[in-house]
């Protein structure tokens, strides 16, 4: 049997640019009356983010969505997504996987080069994966990603092969993420210092100078040739170059984008976009990041949730949509999967979380929990039911921790105590490694639905020696782990959305998970700007199309 | 007749200057021991109370939110950074380190903390100094008008300054925002390198402790006004004005000098949260930052120069004190 042969450059490009037209045009539609006209060439775009500042420019050292956020604008990918979650060619045109799974083969572009001059070629590509997994470069999510990858061969110039001691159904997924992009072996070879500072890509625009706690500012490559295959034009960018601004307060963001200072900004707030909604200079792009929801994850590893009645009536008994509804002013849709709306496989069940405070007080009575105490909390054998539930404020926005107010609210009619405790970044994930906590949102983006197995799998409950681990629910379920095993092998897109579908089915039945809504991810941009948008796999923007209208 | 002899016998004029001599030097010294000692206290202090709170600083490292690191990468980071170490010979180490002058390397942004303060000191610097002026000036004025303005006035800025020393910095940064820049468009609501750009910062930050100094000064002002040497003042001819500049001023400066060492503590750690809301760069964004991940070398140096600021001022103002306070320069 012929090695299975996935869709070719020539098959997709034709269907995806018609894609792509339908899906610039409705992410353009709100504000810009003159799409159609021919873009501007030139000026500066000033965009202003609400991430962090990274830390190291280089996405394959750490891996976080900042990192990812900067990387989109100066370095590209083997392959990317469209807006159906489907993968599409970018700096791969077509790629094989062998019959036992364990080997891919890229055929990779032959007319591209990094912006200093060095080829883009298979070994650049081994060079990167080597990058990635060598100890030295520090790497959290790209070298996760890379888990199975065993080496990359180059077969010739411009074909590599990715050896994998294990078939990986997600490999097209993970090498779709930014923080596996393609970098300058040449520039990698250079301390990692300098490489953090001025790392160097395929991509339309150039890091030229990183002002700390001030801006990056990018100036467009002239010699680009190779955007996705969704993009919606060909050659250099029409910008001339980009300054990249931090600005860590939501209102100082907002008032700077009002005030004309930035044209485009990230992490709008709900009120903010509120306010958006009525000024006609102002367009929404509305762009949920991957992987996983927002979602609350109850502690099954011990008491109280260790009983599922109790883990039934926490989930049916308190009411989450009115609150969301309100403290998000309709911006956020609540959502009943465990994955992401973007992610084609998400699977949900609303009638899971149909809210009945009755049959829930009656759960807790058979669960032993009848007693009240003189606060009205419920009580068993002296104890209070109470739960800890500490809450990342660098994670979570105020809307979201206002949301977990009005749940503990809504818990304590059921008898409920919650005890909310904020936390900085690094408390927070010292609660998580002491197991001290009940209830936690964790978010976690990642693309295709493998992040299930990361979040589920009954091997994420053991801790990293740092104390850090992934299922927050400690779910442990042979018979999910052997679902998602299947899926992560299986090389039948039938049969892996259909595993995928029952995984999801037996995490949501085991009411250890309380989904909330997408990770929010919302842009705002000026209308003297048009072609903005964000690139679906990891749904960063992208500066690539984006023009000037004055 | 013959001379007499040179002696050893020295003047009273040269005894005097060599007693005053001595004295400078022991304020000097004590001052710089006084100095060290509260840069080691800041240093141990931000070492353990770093450390108390739970909270693994390599995890930081590798990336944060959304990332997760794996056990080799965690172990190396360990290794690299001299975490697997007993904590008190990191504590060590890193005093010994400092005792030399090595600020070490910043675990976060992997270069060396003392480019990364020299980089950021003069933006918040220029904020401090600048917020210090314009409070001065606030001040000043205010107490200036208090005392000549007659009963009204007085009780209109008492009021005032009681509520200018109680605004909260965020929210008095959202209310300029709002009104200057979003409604009357008069001021970029972000820091932009321009002079325009550091208006609302540095009002901002001045306006609370234009506050507290114009309280202290308003009310030693009322109480030298009302003194004898004033009124006798007033009767040689002296004019309202003259009055103010030239006899109450040197009085009523004398416990706002004193604050200024105080108000400029205030001035740094406001510039916490001055820097993040305007996107100034500066040690108080470094600091909040730095924080967050844990980077214990990066906390402690922005600390440490902070304190040195801190003690180089109220040092300063001690100085100014003796100039304006002749009592001062007698012992």
């Amino acid at each position: 049997m012929s090695p299975r042969l996935l869709p070719s450059r020539a098959l997709t490009t034709a269907a995806l640019a018609a894609a792509a037209v339908l899906a610039l045009t409705a992410c353009t539609s709100g504000g810009a009356p003159d799409a159609d006209a021919t873009p501007v060439e030139g000026g500066t775009l000033t965009y202003a983010t609400g991430d962090a500042e990274p830390t190291c420019l280089d996405p394959h050292v750490g891996g976080n969505y900042p990192q990812a956020l900067v990387a989109t604008q100066y370095a590209e990918s083997l392959v990317s997504t469209d807006s159906d979650g489907a993968i599409i060619p970018w700096l791969a045109t077509e790629w094989q996987v062998a019959d036992d799974g364990l080997s891919w083969t890229f055929t990779l572009r032959d007319d591209v080069s990094f912006t200093d001059g060095t080829p883009f070629d298979a070994a650049a590509v081994a060079a990167n994966v080597a990058h990635v997994q060598d100890p030295a470069t520090l790497s959290s999510t790209g070298y996760l990603a890379l888990a199975k990858v065993t080496g990359v061969e180059a077969v010739d110039e411009h074909t590599a092969r990715f050896d994998l001691s294990a078939p990986d159904s997600a490999l097209l997924e993970s090498l779709s993420q930014p923080w596996l992009a393609m970098e300058s072996p040449e520039a990698l070879g250079r301390s990692q210092e300098e490489n953090c500072e001025s790392p160097v890509g395929t991509g339309p625009f150039v890091v030229d100078e990183w002002t700390k706690q001030q801006q990056i500012t990018f100036t467009r490559n002239d010699d680009y040739v190779s955007p996705p295959a969704d993009a919606g034009h060909e050659g250099p960018a029409h910008l001339e170059s980009v300054v990249w601004r931090f600005i860590p307060d939501s209102a100082a963001r907002y008032a700077a984008l009002q005030a004309g200072q930035v044209d485009v900004i990230d992490n709008a707030q709900p009120d903010t976009l509120v306010a958006a909604a009525s000024d006609d200079q102002l367009t929404e792009i509305d762009a949920p990041r991957p992987g996983a929801s927002n979602r609350l994850e109850l502690n099954s590893g011990k008491a109280p949730f260790d009983d599922e009645r109790v883990r039934e009536a926490f989930i049916r008994g308190v009411d989450v949509d009115d609150a969301v509804d309100s403290l998000f002013f309709g911006t956020a849709e609540r959502s009943y999967s465990p994955l992401s709306s973007v992610e084609p496989l998400a699977y949900g069940d609303p009638s899971l979380f149909e809210v009945d405070a009755d049959a829930a007080g009656d759960l807790l009575d058979e669960a032993g929990w009848s007693q009240r105490d003189s606060e009205g909390y419920r009580t068993k054998d002296g104890t209070r039911l109470s739960l800890t539930f500490p809450v990342s404020t660098n994670q979570s926005i105020p809307a979201e921790q206002s949301l977990f107010e009005q749940i503990q609210a809504g818990a304590k009619t059921l008898g409920f105590e919650v005890v909310l405790q904020p936390l900085d970044l690094s408390s927070w994930y010292g609660a998580l490694a002491s197991d001290d906590y009940d209830l936690v949102s964790a978010p976690y983006t990642k693309v295709g639905p493998d992040v299930l197995r990361i979040l589920f799998d009954s091997s994420g409950i053991t801790p990293a020696p740092s104390g850090y681990f992934a299922n927050h629910a400690q779910l442990s379920d042979p018979a999910l782990d052997d679902l998602l095993q299947r899926a992560t092998e299986t090389t039948d897109p039938d049969e892996r959305a259909d595993l995928y579908e029952q995984a999801q089915q037996v995490v949501l039945d085991s009411y250890t998970v309380l989904p909330l809504y997408d990770q929010q991810n919302h842009y705002l941009v000026r209308s003297s700007v048009t072609g903005v948008r964000a690139l679906p796999p990891v749904s960063a923007v992208t500066l690539y199309d984006a023009s000037r209208t004055d | 007749m013959t001379p007499p002899a040179p002696t050893d016998q020295a003047t009273p004029t040269t005894t005097r200057r060599r007693a005053r001599l001595t004295a400078a030097l022991r304020w000097t010294t004590g001052r710089l021991v006084g100095a060290l000692v509260v840069l080691w206290a800041v240093a141990t202090l931000i070492f353990f109370a770093i450390r108390l709170v739970p909270g693994d600083p390599a995890e930081a490292i590798l990336g944060g939110p959304g990332s997760q690191a794996s056990d080799e990468a965690i172990a190396l980071v360990r290794e690299q950074y001299g975490l697997d170490q007993p904590l008190l010979v990191q504590y060590l180490a890193q005093l010994g380190r400092l005792a030399t002058g090595d600020l070490g390397t910043s675990y976060s942004l992997r270069t060396g903390v003392a480019g990364l303060l020299l980089d950021q000191l003069p933006g918040t610097l220029l904020l401090a100094v600048a917020s210090l002026v314009v409070a001065w000036a606030i001040a000043l004025g205010t107490a200036w008008w208090a005392t000549l303005g007659g009963r009204v006035a007085a009780a209109v800025s008492s009021t005032l300054e009681i509520i200018a020393s109680a605004v909260p910095h965020f929210w008095l940064a959202s209310v300029l925002v709002l009104v200057l820049s979003t409604q009357l468009g008069l001021l970029p609501p972000v820091s932009t390198g321009t002079p325009a750009g550091l208006v609302l910062p540095v009002v901002t930050l001045a306006v609370p402790v234009a506050g507290f100094l114009g309280q202290v000064t308003r009310d030693s002002l009322l109480d030298a006004a009302a003194a004898p040497f004033a009124v006798s003042a007033r009767a040689r001819g002296e004019s309202r004005s003259g009055l103010f500049r030239r006899h109450l001023l040197r009085h009523a400066a004398l416990p706002g000098l004193a604050l200024s060492g105080w108000a400029f503590g205030s001035l740094l750690s406001g510039a916490v949260v001055v820097e993040s809301v305007f996107a100034r760069p500066g040690l108080g964004r470094t600091l909040l930052g730095a924080v967050t991940l844990r980077d214990i070398p990066l906390v402690t140096g922005v600390a440490l120069v902070s304190a040195l600021a801190y003690v180089v001022v109220v040092a300063l103002g001690d100085l100014a004190e003796r100039a304006v306070d002749p009592r001062e320069r007698a012992t």
